[in-house]
């Protein structure tokens, strides 16, 4: 298959250059020029034309060098690569597995992924720089390279310290990513902490959209079987087939309570588990406090001698005190169990907790993670010529917890 | 619906104008004169209403959409219709790559409607598809589904994986209640946009222009209030008539004008942004197509695609 000249070529181009540094864009000059793309031709492999169009796919695909593999999922696997004209710029290939016995088209996931990352270009979003296909007739997305591993490990690495200032730059860069997939009417419906991915900048990005959907017309069914468990709000827990934007709101929310505490806030180990842990954490669900949840396809009815009532702000200020006030009031919005009432992507980046002290640490100040990938992260930016010696600074402000910094 | 338009793939890769498409076809032709000559085909679109048939299967109807939820949205709208234009434009955008000739069209029509269904988010079941299709076209599509899964395979690359296609049909919905049109007219354009499918328009103009020529197109030259479903008769004939007629009363100075109706219409287009001259242009294109489609012999188009097809051996 190819990814044929014109548009992959003006595709990564343009998406480079709305990345500002991003390495590509002196890149541009190995592609074939638009002028030899014209006819290829589809189906019929001893067409002449067929070459043609191989050799442009071919040409996409030498730009880039695989190197080792890193990391194997149900239906990918993931390589570290680079520019073949330069060393130093890494990026990912993930290389989508087809099932070679029976083949079925590709998968949704597969679908979702290439679909949505074609289109959505921000600081916040992994970027998709080309497309290409290899012999056995798989399809390979060439991602940006994000050495520094995920919010996941930063939070179960108990020798990583961090503060409220750095919560609230994660926070940020999640909360800006997810608006901007709201925006363009995209739900992400997987949002935790190992998708939400650091850059060797200290960027955080959202990726892997294998879940991903257009917002639904109004009427028409969704499925409720998405997002991680522990990240899944109470609607879709309770089956609801009709949702919004709130259901990722709810996950930022569960991300941001296990960013405070270093452990995942409400961790069912069921589907029910999730539901009872969250209605003691959070409060019994009511017709009261949420019109219309006993209609809801799975709802479960609440033990009536067992109602917890709804939380108000003083639990979420015991809870999370690193939050302060504000922050705890922030929380609040995202973890409103009535999904009308919680907040939008677009409330969460207005809320006054931004502005108020601590202020967000900057990316290029936020600890980061020691070890291999550490390693891998390190010599990326030496390669890019620069020194990395953010790794001391940080080491002298790691008892600095909930302090302010500038 | 997915994203922005204006900083869409459709939008920065996937719109041409009339000279470079025609540009695209004439090196076709110039790259392989002898299947030119061997095998003549007869107009793109003519071989589009030919393979719209595949679109048109009532089976999908039954299948693809639930009856409840349309009612209760009110309007003609689904998902299945959005994941047919969409297969459409698919098969628009592998063509301006392709020469139809290296091809087996069949497949490639067959295809874009299984890939636009899962991007529509309708996933139908590829044996299901590739079952439909040969109950259309046995002796063109083979019994192995493999072939589709490489063929899908092959129109992704062929768009660079461009998936999202933006469509004229939520630009009407959202001007309905702005301009007030009657659920005739909704449906009239409606059914407008299904037919510029079957032109080049979804390659040439963006979606808002296509959706306020269908406007007008519903508004001015008034629906027969007969059936216009199906056949493009009735329409075409309201459009040279009325047409006539419209373009006489706006003519006639001092008399009485057009209807307040097309008034408010032509009022709200002057203030609109949009680009007049590109929405003349669109109705001269679906003038043409429906004349063109007076042409129409479904016997003909097969036996020609057969010929080529069979003669190429593009079915194996």
């Amino acid at each position: 298959m190819a990814v044929s000249p014109l548009v992959p070529h003006a595709s990564s181009v343009a998406a480079s250059s709305s990345n500002a540094g991003n390495k590509f864009e002196n890149d541009s000059g190995i592609n074939p020029p638009n002028k030899t793309k014209r006819s290829s031709s589809p189906q019929r492999m001893k067409n002449p034309d067929r070459e043609i169009t191989e050799q442009l796919n071919d040409d996409v695909r030498h730009k880039y060098i695989k190197d080792k593999k890193l990391g194997e999922g149900t239906y990918a696997v993931v390589f570290l690569g680079h520019l073949r004209t330069d060393p130093s710029s890494f990026v990912a290939i993930k290389k989508i597995k087809v099932n070679a016995e029976y083949k079925d088209g590709l998968s949704m996931d597969a679908i979702r992924e290439v679909k949505y990352l074609q289109e959505l270009s921000h600081p916040n979003i992994i970027a998709l720089h080309d497309v290409f296909s290899s012999k056995d007739q798989n399809l390979n997305l060439v991602l940006e390279y994000l050495p520094r591993g995920d919010l996941e490990m930063l939070i179960r690495d108990s020798n990583i310290h961090y503060g409220a200032a750095d919560v609230k730059a994660w926070m940020g860069m999640l909360a800006r990513g997810v608006w901007f997939c709201h925006e363009n009417y995209i739900l992400h419906r997987d949002i935790k902490p190992n998708n939400l991915l650091v850059a060797a900048d200290g960027e955080v990005k959202l990726a892997d959209f294998g879940l991903a959907r257009s917002f639904a017309d109004p009427y028409l069914n969704m499925t409720h079987q998405v997002i991680t468990r522990w990240y899944r709000p109470p609607e879709l827990l309770f089956g609801a087939r009709q949702y919004s934007g709130a259901v990722d709101v709810w996950s930022m929310g569960m991300v941001f309570a296990e960013l405070l505490l270093r452990v995942p806030f409400v961790a069912g180990n069921s589907d029910l588990d999730q539901i009872s842990k969250i209605c003691e954490a959070f409060g019994t669900p009511t017709e009261e406090n949420w019109p219309g949840v006993t209609r809801l396809p799975n709802y479960i009815p609440a033990d009536p001698n067992h109602i917890v009532p709804l939380q108000g702000r003083d639990f979420f200020l015991r809870q999370f005190p690193t939050a302060g006030p504000v922050g705890a009031d922030l929380l609040m919005s995202m973890c409103t169990l009535d999904p009308r009432k919680r907040g939008t992507a677009c409330q969460i980046l207005q809320h006054g907790w931004w502005l108020a002290e601590p202020k967000p640490t900057k990316k290029q100040d936020l600890p980061r993670k020691v070890g291999g990938t550490k390693k891998m992260g390190d010599d990326l930016t030496r390669r890019g010529g620069e020194l990395d010696d953010t790794s001391f600074k940080n080491a002298a402000r790691q008892l600095d917890f909930g302090a302010a910094r500038d | 619906m997915a994203a922005n338009y204006w900083a869409s793939t459709q939008r920065r890769h996937w719109l041409f104008t009339r000279e470079k498409l025609a540009e695209i076809r004439e090196n076709f032709r110039e790259r392989d004169m002898v299947a030119h000559s061997q095998f003549p085909l007869p107009d793109q679109r003519l071989l589009n209403i030919y393979f719209s048939q595949l679109y048109t299967l009532n089976r999908w109807a039954s299948k693809l959409t639930r009856p409840t939820e349309l009612i209760k949205l009110g309007k003609r709208m689904s998902t299945r219709q959005q994941a047919l234009a969409t297969a459409q434009v698919y098969v628009k955008r592998f063509y301006t790559k392709n020469e139809i000739r290296h091809t087996n069209p069949y497949l490639v029509v067959t295809t874009a409607f299984y890939l636009a269904c899962k991007m529509e988010e309708c996933p139908q079941h590829i044996r299901f598809v590739v079952g439909e299709a040969r109950g259309l076209w046995p002796e063109f599509i083979a019994p192995d589904v493999s072939k589709l899964g490489e063929c899908e395979f092959s129109l992704i690359s062929e768009m660079n994986s461009q998936l999202i296609v933006h469509h004229p049909y939520r630009t009407l919905s959202e001007l309905q209640p702005e301009l007030s049109l009657t659920s005739d007219e909704v449906a009239l354009a409606w059914s407008v946009i299904n037919d510029h499918y079957l032109t080049d328009l979804p390659l040439l103009y963006p979606p808002h222009v296509i959706a306020v020529m269908a406007i007008i197109v519903a508004v001015v030259f008034k629906p027969s209030q007969t059936s216009f479903h199906g056949s493009a008769a009735p329409l075409a004939s309201a459009m040279r008539d009325g047409g006539m007629n419209i373009l006489a009363a706006l003519g006639e100075k001092g008399g009485n004008g057009p209807p307040p109706r097309i008034q408010r219409l032509i009022g709200w287009l002057a203030e609109s942004e949009v680009d007049i001259k590109a929405v003349i242009e669109c109705t001269q294109e679906l003038v043409s197509l429906y004349e063109v489609w007076e042409q129409y012999s479904e016997k003909h188009c097969k036996e020609l695609l057969g010929r080529m097809v069979k003669s190429k051996n593009l079915d194996k």
